[in-house]
């Protein structure tokens, strides 16, 4: 399973889910499916997503069971 | 959630099949008798009070909700000019992939018509082969095969959207 810190970015970041989801091209449920863990994204999303936090993708999201960076 | 189209869609196709249930229950009610001879070719049906009543009610809330849902098309069609919608397109609307998200959630419920399909159109031929139905049992069975689809399709996609909505 893919674990994320999407959710305490963008509230660090002042963007809602809808924000966030304009910035990087999807609606505001791909964006809640992602913190919930429900949904990979692919490697063009999670690029772009990490881009707008400004940090590396694998620092975003990690495997179960590998350490968060 | 309650405005999402991919909510909605399944509930106005269940709303036309089960009229198009009272639609048939009222045809195949019908007595018919058709005359093909050398002199004469006629045919004539004869309905009953109660199933006249059931086909006219039947087509009038058809035509009624047609309009209705034409309508929730045109204005899904202004809030979504790059996602525009047509009732005549050949691919069913629910396939509405507007991102990945979206497109994930589709196939997940789509999984689930499939398998349920794998069992159960089976299931209903050996239905038909065992047992001598009517018309009218035959096109129901079909009926409900096209509701359980899209029910499975709704509950699917309504659980997913629910849970980012929570």
């Amino acid at each position: 399973m893919l674990h994320n810190k999407v959710k305490e970015l963008r509230a660090r970041f002042g963007f809602t889910q809808g924000d966030l989801g304009e910035r990087v091209g999807v609606t505001r449920q791909t964006i809640g499916f992602i913190e919930k863990g429900n949904f990979s994204p692919s490697i063009t999303l999670a690029l772009k997503m990490a881009r707008e936090f400004e940090i590396k993708v694998d620092e975003l999201f990690w495997l179960e069971g590998e350490k968060k960076l | 959630m309650k405005k999402d189209f991919r909510v909605q869609y399944p509930l106005w196709q269940m709303a036309f099949i089960v009229l198009f249930g009272f639609f048939v229950f009222s045809v195949t009610s019908a007595t018919t008798e058709l005359i093909n001879s050398t002199d004469e070719f006629s045919y004539s049906f004869e309905l009953a009070t109660f199933e006249s009543l059931l086909l006219l009610g039947s087509i009038s809330l058809t035509l009624v909700l047609g309009a209705i849902f034409a309508s929730k098309i045109a204005k899904h069609n202004k809030q979504h000019p790059t996602q525009k919608l047509t009732m005549w397109q050949i691919r069913p609307l629910e396939f509405l992939e507007q991102d990945e998200g979206m497109t994930h959630i589709t196939r997940k419920a789509a999984q689930k018509v499939y398998t349920f399909f794998v069992w159960a159109l089976p299931a209903l031929v050996a239905i038909y082969l065992v047992f001598e139905l009517s018309r009218f049992w035959m096109i129901l069975g079909i009926l409900f095969l096209a509701l359980m689809q899209y029910i499975i399709y709704y509950l699917e996609v309504r659980k997913h959207l629910k849970e980012v909505e929570d």
